[in-house]
């Protein structure tokens, strides 16, 4: 594997945002998840549930709810009382539609997706006609006082089902009219506390179940208004609540982080009457679970600890393989932290600020496995407050660290840091050309003299960075045909001759870069299935390695146009199922110049050396055989070697990269770290404390 | 049967009576439930056992109401027979023979003439089967029900492991729910063994407890993949015993918390619970209308609850303590056998009724359930000759440093109940080994002194003194200034002789008496090699005599008046015996895996009686109780027993399950009687009796023979000259006269009776075993001779002991 002094960065602090709701999207494919700082990200089920695409949030946008319409489109409706609507190829947010009745507590669209219905804050539910570009006002409905927390179409789309505080109430859709206003408390007696209804569904058979602050999932015949079962899940509020299209299963989220499945069973063995009834409870979470999804075959919740766990139902899945795994997502899929090799500095992405950090260094050598004490202490440099409401969508500092550069979603910024002594200072750099909005990825070439920055409609823009402090407008690089998604990775060669970029439909294509005079289009990668996680070029040999969310990795000569003998030999042979079966995407490659046949891979749980010398494993060896390998005598060990040599002494990975030769830098964001920073959760008496 | 005047071992308290889930009643007015060998019929309203059913040779195991008449009851028992009683009589109406162990029993409504038992599976050990038993119709009370069909293999012993649901009929057959549930092994995750297993009457749905302390209901359990479950938790510990309410809507659960958890609707956030029901539950079963439920206890005690989980009522049993470090001590007010219970409390426990009279707390502290933790218990316990004055000991468990007291209780009369008057903290500063009253009932209360010896090596003399306090006089226990010790011996055991005045101490090897006026050392007595483990003086004629046992294997007698060893026989005496109404005394042997009982008269060195293999297991403690009324009958024959019954404890240990089983024996007396006329009308009468509960136990038969034959008794006993007329006597003639109708006739019965003879091993010494037939009944004279002679053949060896042992005390 190679010896490494290992700079462990646990600085970067990191927290990421509760998961406010979730939608799935009706054919299953996609599910669309909104955090509570306003984001809005795309996970593909079909590409091993990547993260696709993200939208970052907006200081004054709110996402409450998601809705998929129309086929793929989206909508998001928040408290500031707009109904948006999210451009997923340009990854940006359209502008909104005020819904005219105060903040919108929750948003759904009919079975067609022809109609949103929207619940206010002033009680009013308002139907909106989707439209191509846009949506319509259409009508209200009844308003009665008290804001509609959560609302429910029927699946034959008559009526609407508003859950309020205290009541819900049934609207003929039709009419208008409220047909039916049940109170949810009715029952208990003197109920001093007020029950919010956090989450309500109606389903075909006219049972609507509703799910209240006093932890109750609760089955009413909306036509009698009579309640027919009440299941008490928790002792704490019950906030979230998602049928099956089966209608059969019924998954609860509540406070205190647990999630409950309700399924209809029949109550004796062929028998004609079914009852619900609760079946498994989960504790995924440990904070609310204020969002729940069922997909056909699993049970997806996201909760206020940032976490989306999906949830695979075992007896939904034909047979038992990898798609029956728990998954659990904290962190991003892509990358918040890029590294200035040269000068060793750090720059960390967070939602509305950037911080540049020196890393520390040390003048000791020491054994494998020893720490190293630090003569000089890594250093906060500088922190960099982007201005006004909108997120950071990409940053990056050049190599040699002198320029960072970052982009929101209206304004792209270039600053130049000075060092001088200890001091530091920032300077933007004026007259930074007009782009149009936004930037998707930053990249410095390898020399720092060059900045690509890739946009919308698959467009990259070069710049050339001047000394002592400005930027020029070079060229634009167009793809080949008409593309209208973004560029979302960008990977130039260290010599500067070529550019990768990967965009959402065409996978990659490779440009040559400034130097070459002609700046046009070499080649385009064939088209895969799956989105790529991660790519880079090789210093040496210039081809391009491609990680794509599937775990497959490819090898693709540049200058020959084609995949390497190397690749071809890993599709044939297919790479080790326990490699294929890891949770989280490769979000990183580098490379060693020591070592040209060792490609540096990494994602949240592990770091692996790729060594392309040496001989695939097969599914009959065992893939983390590190451990095993320190036991063995040397000529064992020469026969036990395979080409993944992988470590998981750092958990979890947000970043790796080679700083030389022999040093590394690893960012981690341990669990514990980042959850205390979360608010205290709901107070639970644990059994012997 | 027993020979008729032989003695014979009959077990008659404090059997378990968790050997399987106690059955209600149809009507819910009788609990039945099973204590060791038999079931007893409880009144749940006036809380009265109504009847013992016995005749099963072995531990029932398993009682279940007769589906098609809720009158009868099927038991099953490891003697391998499945009775069938009408409970309301207590008659056996049919007895089924299998032929092996039973361990459990189940019946069900639409197998007609079928009950399942679970079996050991032949050649394999450790493997059981449910195997169904096809009960055959036949005119007789003995049946054989041989004819078996395995339903099922692998399954768990327990009869919890196995529960039958839901009963369907369709036209294809018909079915039930049958599930049962094995012992997996146990997992990195958490110890999620199955414990037990109940069927929802009316849903498909199964309960299960795990040892991890959660329940899972299971449903769609049809579907092979799509079967699904839902947990409740709230116990910490395995879950004992789940039980479903008659409409499944409820779902009662208990385990070593001993807390009753009632989950209603099998919602995990509805529950009630009954606390604080003093020990781990281990079965729990409900009435058929739900109006009642019964939890039987891991200390041998079922309680009733109601359905609103009140409280209602319990059946306490003997609590079986780990280790009965009190002995076996009869309280004079009471005659309850008094030994360790629960955790630092003293139970008095009623042989008659089998059930515990009552629980006094000696140590005062809460009982904390934790592994490791040391805790104080009581091990000596002293009653004062009248049974005012109680004297105990506790201890903690350290073993270097244990923490003493000695605690002094008065008898209230107002309140009926031991008061404490005198707590002396660290009496000793080592562990107390004996302690006794000096009890003269003459003498008053000036004279009672009590004594102490503890391992410090000495022994200590508390005495009474009165104070005068505003309130009035007050009593209260001081140390006397006398404190003896000798060659700084440990001391291990004590005893006051019958007329107080002589104090005997044992001192590892040695026995000294001391003067208890006086407290001057008298005299000592040594059986070199061994430590004395026991010693009492003799009683009444023989109060000149002490007895001694020790460690390997003699029991000397000594004689105060001449400071000689009487005599001394070889025998590994476990237990010794004083009975305190005669002179007799019992020492019990243990020797290669068996208990014999001796019984001797000090100024004889032959026993008067000899049991070998009286039982299989160690005998670890035993007691005269003193009788109500001294017997007459069995007097000529075992004079011993006349004014005492000897009660002993057991100790069985079960591999398989580690239940600690104790059972209380008696010894009892099958009586024969000379052939007169009024013995044949007696032994008529009681010959029917016998027959009408032939398997009723031999509690029973005596307690009938003594209400049912006073008048004849009477007439026996009574001079001719103050017998009421003939007249008065001929109805009494005539009524005993009249029930004997299809017996035997009383010459056969005679007949019988001389036929009848037993072997008796006489020969105290344990090297040569002389057994000798001895003709019971009409050879009385005989029986004498041979005693003579065989004394005559023995005396010389005898003197040969004494001699040697003589110059064994001289040389020290």
């Amino acid at each position: 594997m190679g010896e490494f002094e290992v700079h462990r960065v646990r600085f970067f602090g990191l927290v990421p945002a509760g998961v406010r709701c979730l939608a799935c999207h009706p054919r299953g494919s996609r599910l669309a998840l909104a955090r509570t700082d306003g984001a809005v990200e795309v996970y593909n089920f079909a590409a091993n549930y990547f993260q696709e695409k993200v939208i970052p949030g907006h200081e004054l946008r709110t996402v409450e709810s998601l809705c998929w319409a129309a086929g793929d489109r989206l909508f998001g409706a928040g408290l500031s009382g707009d109904i948006t609507e999210y451009d997923l190829s340009g990854l940006s947010a359209a502008r909104g539609v005020d819904g005219g009745g105060g903040p919108i507590w929750s948003m759904v669209a009919n079975s067609t997706g022809t109609q949103l219905a929207i619940g206010c804050e002033d009680g009013s539910v308002k139907i909106f006609q989707v439209v191509p570009g846009g949506i319509q006002f259409e009508r209200n409905l009844d308003r009665r006082k008290g804001r509609v927390l959560c609302l429910s179409w029927h699946p034959s789309d008559t009526h609407i089902v508003a859950g309020s505080i205290d009541f819900f109430r049934v609207i003929d859709v039709t009419s208008g009219q409220t047909v039916q206003r049940i109170m949810v408390n009715h029952h208990v007696e003197k109920a001093k506390r007020e029950c919010v209804v956090w989450a309500i569904s109606l389903l075909s058979s006219g049972t609507v179940v509703s799910a209240d602050s006093f932890g109750r999932v609760q089955f009413w015949d909306w036509e009698q208004g009579t309640l027919a079962e009440s299941h008490t899940v928790s002792t704490s509020a019950a906030l979230s609540l998602a049928v099956s299209e089966k209608e059969d299963s019924i998954i609860v989220g509540t406070s205190t982080g647990a999630t409950y499945q309700l399924q209809l069973l029949p109550v004796t063995l062929g028998g004609q009457e079914k009852r619900w009834v609760r079946t498994k409870p989960f504790q995924f979470h440990s904070h609310d679970v204020r969002a729940v999804a069922h997909s056909p075959t699993a049970l997806i919740s996201g909760g206020l600890d940032a976490q989306l766990v999906i949830r695979p139902l075992m007896e939904k899945i034909q047979k038992k393989s990898y798609d029956a795994a728990l998954r659990k997502f904290t962190f991003p899929h892509r990358r918040l932290v890029s590294c200035a090799r040269k000068a060793r500095l750090l720059l960390f992405q967070f939602s509305q600020y950037l911080e540049l950090w020196r890393l520390g260094s040390t003048e000791e050598t020491g054994k494998d496995g020893e720490v190293l004490p630090l003569c000089q202490m890594p250093e906060h440099l500088v922190q960099l407050k982007s201005k006004g409401p909108e997120h950071i969508y990409c940053s990056c500092v050049s190599p040699c660290g002198t320029w960072v550069g970052y982009s929101t979603a209206s304004r792209f910024h270039l600053y130049r840091v000075h060092c001088d002594g200890d001091g530091v200072s920032l300077r933007k750099v004026p007259k930074v050309p007009k782009l149009l909005p936004p930037a998707y990825q930053l990249q410095f070439s390898a020399d720092s003299d060059s900045l690509f920055v890739a946009s919308a409609r698959g467009s990259v823009h070069v710049f050339q960075l001047l000394e002592p402090g400005g930027c020029k407008h070079l060229h634009t690089l167009r793809p080949p045909s008409g593309c209208s998604e973004a560029v979302y990775l960008l990977a130039p060669s260290a010599d500067g001759h070529w550019l990768a970029a990967v965009s959402g439909d065409w996978v990659s294509a490779v440009v040559p870069s400034v130097h070459c005079p002609l700046l046009q289009h070499h080649c385009t990668v064939p088209t895969y299935n799956c989105a790529v996680s991660a790519l880079a070029i090789h210093p040496s040999t210039n081809n391009l390695v491609i990680a794509y969310s599937d775990q497959q990795l490819l090898e693709f000569s540049i200058p020959e146009k084609q995949y390497t003998s190397w690749s071809r030999a890993v599709q044939s042979r297919g790479l080790h199922r326990a490699w294929l079966e890891r949770d989280s995407p490769i979000t990183h490659i580098t490379f060693n110049p020591k070592n040209p046949s060792h490609i540096l891979l990494h994602d949240t749980y592990l770091l692996c050396v790729l060594d392309k010398s040496l001989p695939l494993p097969d599914d009959s060896t065992l893939l983390m055989n590190q451990s095993t390998l320190k036991q063995l005598p040397e000529t064992a060990r020469k026969r036990q070697l395979h080409a993944f040599k992988i470590c998981k002494k750092f958990q979890p990975l947000l970043f790796m990269d080679l700083l030389d030769e022999n040093c590394l830098v690893v960012v981690e964001r341990p669990i514990m770290d980042f959850k205390t920073q979360l608010p205290l959760p709901v107070q639970q008496k644990k059994f012997g404390t | 049967m027993v020979a008729p005047g032989a003695l014979r071992v009959v077990r008659c308290g404090g059997s378990a009576l968790r050997g399987a889930r106690a059955v209600f009643s149809a009507d819910s007015k009788y609990l039945l439930y099973v204590s060791g060998d038999f079931v007893k019929v409880y009144s749940v309203n006036t809380e009265e056992t109504l009847r013992l059913m016995g005749g099963h040779a072995d531990l029932v195991t398993g009682i279940q109401l007769n589906p098609h008449n809720h009158m009868q009851l099927y038991s099953c028992s490891l003697d391998g027979t499945i009775k069938l009683w009408d409970f309301m009589d207590g008659i056996p109406i049919k007895t089924f023979t299998v032929g092996t162990k039973l361990l459990a029993l189940y019946t069900l409504a639409s197998a007609e003439d079928s009950v399942f038992a679970v079996i050991p599976k032949k050649g394999e050990r450790d493997t059981f089967q449910l195997v169904s038993v096809t009960l055959t119709k036949g005119a007789g009370q003995d049946l054989e029900g041989k004819e078996l069909s395995v339903v099922l293999d692998g399954v768990g012993a327990s009869m919890k492991h196995i529960a039958f649901g839901r009963e369907v009929c369709s036209p294809s057959g018909f079915f039930f729910l049958l599930c049962s549930v094995g012992c997996t092994t146990k997992t990195k995750g958490g110890d999620n063994r199955f414990s037990c297993v109940v069927c929802h009457p009316k849903e498909d749905c199964i309960a299960t407890g795990h040892a991890d302390g959660k329940i899972r209901l299971w449903r769609n359990f049809h579907d092979k993949k799509e079967y699904t479950y839902s947990t409740l938790h709230w116990h910490h510990d395995i879950v004992m015993d789940l039980a479903f309410s008659i409409e499944g809507t409820r779902l009662l659960s208990g385990g070593v918390e001993s807390v009753l958890v009632q989950w209603h609707n099998e919602s995990s956030c509805q529950k009630d619970f009954l606390p604080r029901l003093g020990s781990p539950i281990e079965y729990i079963s409900m009435s058929s209308d739900g109006d009642l439920c019964c939890t039987l206890h891991t200390d041998n005690r079922i309680s009733i609850i109601n359905s609103n989980l009140r409280f209602s009522r319990s059946i306490q049993g003997l609590i079986k303590s780990r280790d009965v470090k009190t002995g076996l001590v009869v309280d004079p007010r009471t005659k309850a056998l008094v030994l360790n219970g629960e955790p630092g409390h003293l139970q008095f426990y009623s042989l008659q009724s089998d059930q515990q009279l009552f629980s006094l707390d000696i140590v005062q502290r809460q009982y904390i359930h934790q592994a490791g933790l040391k805790q104080s218990d009581l091990v000596k316990v002293a009653f004062s000759a009248q049974g005012t004055w109680l004297a105990t000991v506790e201890e903690s468990e350290e073993v270097t440093d244990p923490e003493l007291q000695l605690k002094l209780w008065f008898y209230n009369e107002e309140i009926q109940s031991f008061e404490l008057n005198t707590r002396i903290n660290t009496p000793h500063d080592n562990h107390i080994t004996d302690m006794c009253f000096r009890d003269m009932d003459e003498l008053g209360d000036d004279s009672l002194i009590l004594v102490t010896t503890g391992r410090d090596c000495v022994f200590k003399v508390w005495v009474m003194v009165e104070d005068t306090d505003p309130e009035g006089i007050i009593l209260y226990w001081e140390i006397c200034d006398f404190v003896g010790s000798y060659h700084n011996y440990q001391a291990t055991n004590c005893c006051f002789s019958e007329d107080g005045s002589l104090l005997a101490v044992s001192f590892e090897e040695t026995v000294t008496v001391w003067d208890s006026l006086t407290w001057d050392l008298k005299c000592t007595f040594c059986h070199p090699p061994g430590n004395i483990r026991n010693i009492c003086f003799g009683r009444l004629t023989c109060s000149k005599y002490i007895i001694g046992a020790t460690d390997y294997g003699f029991l000397c007698c000594w004689n105060l008046l001449t400071c000689a060893l009487e005599w001394s026989a070889q025998l590994n005496v476990v237990v010794l015996q004083p009975d305190p109404l005669s002179e007799y005394i019992a020492a019990i042997s243990w020797l290669s895996k068996e208990s014999s009982l001796f019984v001797f008269k000090p100024n004889e060195p032959l026993p008067v009686y000899i049991q070998r293999n009286l039982c299989k297991d160690k005998i670890l403690l035993a007691a005269f109780v003193p009788r109500d009324e001294p017997e007459i009958t069995s007097s000529e024959k075992y004079p011993w027993l006349r004014k005492s019954q000897l009660f002993f404890l057991t100790d069985t240990q079960i591999c398989e399950t580690k239940i600690l089983l104790t059972f209380f024996f008696k010894l009892a007396v099958e009586e024969s009687l000379p052939v007169t006329p009024f013995s044949l009308l007696l032994g008529k009468h009681r010959h029917q009796q016998a027959q009408e509960d032939t398997d009723l136990g031999k509690l029973v038969v005596h307690n009938k023979q003594k209400q049912a034959s006073p008048a004849v008794k009477e007439l026996l006993h009574t001079p001719a000259h103050v017998l009421p007329s003939a007249s008065f006597l001929c109805t009494i003639f005539i009524n005993s006269l009249l029930i004997s109708k299809e017996k035997k006739s009383a010459e056969e019965v005679a007949d019988e009776v001389e036929m009848e003879s037993e072997k008796a091993e006489d020969d105290s010494d344990e090297e040569d075993i002389t057994a000798m037939e001895q003709e019971d009944t009409s050879h009385m004279e005989l029986l004498g001779e041979m005693t003579c002679k065989l004394s005559k053949s023995q005396e010389k060896e005898l003197r040969k002991i004494r001699k040697m042992d003589y110059s064994w005390i001289s040389a020290l």
